[in-house]
């Protein structure tokens, strides 16, 4: 099986593309799958990694941050080079998040693509990746509806820009998108399987979504109070001073014990807006983070024990994870962390994994 | 077609089953992800027994779910 990682932090977008090109020398790629810093002009970044590779399927996107193994980089291009043993069959398009109705369309003809229906793609022989305009606010509404079509597990991120919160880029083949998600139905050549990590625990106190502006992440109320009165209440705190805690005590729906995140942004007045949506109804836990470094550890060792030796993993990190490792100076130990694991990934503006989520690592690993 | 009688009890719990059970034709995996989907959605299954009042917000909710699903349930 030939898969490489690599990465350049040539400014050039040009040269960079060249460097990762050399790295790979003796390759005959299938498919390139590359995370770049948002400073890389996304034309030129997105035709220089073409131009290297052109016989391969070249994706990627724009990030706030990169990781490769035993490394978390800024402002630089890291890549997954992998040869036709490792994915057998990609197939790629660009869902318009402006066009109503084109998260089904473009699934349909993926799947079309395979000779099959959406429903008909066996989850143990297919994954998808989704690559996704990290400020279009529209995670939910696509993962939704590619979770309604079919059964095969779609996992990505949501792509970033330095903390600039102002444009984000896909790219394909060459191509740049803006508004869009990337979206590939891979057939992978190896055996694959998903980590999903967020280092939360529940402290079991609930609060229950009353009152919300679903379309804008803006919860007005928990528990039939104004929300952040609830949430400051419920953790003992001063509503004034509640931001500050936002990091360590998101909240979650739970699933089979397993906490989806929902971050809290900011707040309006007694309003808190999120960066993911939170439905009326929704019953949530208030989490408490934990220790991001032993719980990764954990859950790759967990993993290794399972599956044997993992021979690539992509990893979609969330930007709060970062900004919490860097705050702690354990960028040097989360990236060690990786260091035998063929890896690459980027700090996202949210990560999807059956849904949309935050303050979490979601990882596609073959073994 | 399901059909579910109107005079049933614990008819949320009996139309979540069928949609896990229709989506997911007994893979536990996919029963697990069906369960996630469902809750995402803003549905916890877990809320729900066989004892569960008939509350007709929830059963319009997933009405709705499953036709997007493209599973045909009949209250």
């Amino acid at each position: 099986m030939v898969l490489k990682v690599t990465y350049s932090i040539n400014p050039d977008p040009e040269a960079a593309a060249k460097e990762i090109l050399l790295n790979c020398s003796g390759l005959d790629p299938s498919a390139v799958l590359f995370f770049a810093s948002s400073r890389f002009n996304p034309e030129s970044i997105s035709k220089s990694m073409k131009n290297a590779f052109q016989k391969a399927t070249v994706i990627g996107c724009s990030t706030s941050g990169e990781l490769i193994s035993g490394k978390m980089l800024k402002q630089s291009v890291v890549a997954m080079v992998c040869e036709s043993d490792t994915i057998g069959d990609i197939a790629v398009d660009i869902i318009n998040l402006n066009e109503p109705g084109s998260t089904e369309t473009i699934l349909t003809q993926l799947a079309g693509k395979y000779g099959k229906k959406p429903l008909e793609l066996d989850p143990e022989k297919y994954v998808g990746i989704i690559l996704i305009d990290g400020l279009s606010c529209a995670e939910e509404r696509v993962m939704e509806r590619l979770s309604d079509l079919t059964n095969i597990t779609v996992i990505g991120g949501s792509a970033g820009d330095d903390l600039a919160f102002k444009k984000t880029w896909v790219y394909a083949d060459g191509r740049v998108y803006e508004n869009s998600a990337l979206l590939a139905v891979l057939k992978p050549a190896v055996k694959f399987d998903f980590i999903k990590t967020q280092s939360f625990c529940s402290l079991k106190k609930k609060l229950t979504a009353t009152k919300v502006d679903e379309s804008t992440r803006k919860v007005l109320e928990f528990n039939n109070k104004p929300a952040l009165v609830a949430y400051s209440e419920s953790l003992g705190i001063q509503k004034e001073t509640a931001n500050s805690s936002f990091m360590k005590y998101p909240v979650g729906l739970i699933s089979d014990n397993e906490p989806y995140v929902r971050s809290p942004q900011r707040t309006e007045g007694d309003a808190m807006y999120f960066y993911c949506q939170i439905r009326e109804g929704m019953e949530l836990d208030i989490l408490e983070s934990t220790n991001i470094i032993e719980d990764t550890k954990k859950a790759i060792t967990d993993k290794q024990k399972e599956v044997g030796k993992i021979l690539g993993l992509i990893n979609f990190h969330c930007i709060l994870r970062t900004l919490d490792l860097e705050q702690q100076g354990k960028t040097e130990d989360y990236g060690k962390i990786f260091s035998d694991i063929p890896m690459i990934g980027f700090s996202t503006y949210g990560e999807e994994y059956i849904g949309h989520i935050n303050q979490t690592s979601t990882m596609l690993i073959f073994y | 077609m399901i059909i579910f009688p109107l005079y049933m009890s614990g008819k949320i719990h009996s139309m979540i089953s069928t949609i896990i059970n229709e989506r997911a034709k007994g893979n536990p995996s996919l029963e697990s992800s069906t369960r996630t989907k469902l809750i995402l959605k803003g549905i916890d299954p877990s809320n729900f027994s066989e004892k569960s009042e008939d509350d007709p917000v929830i059963i319009e909710k997933l009405l709705k779910v499953a036709s997007d699903m493209g599973i045909t349930l009949k209250v």
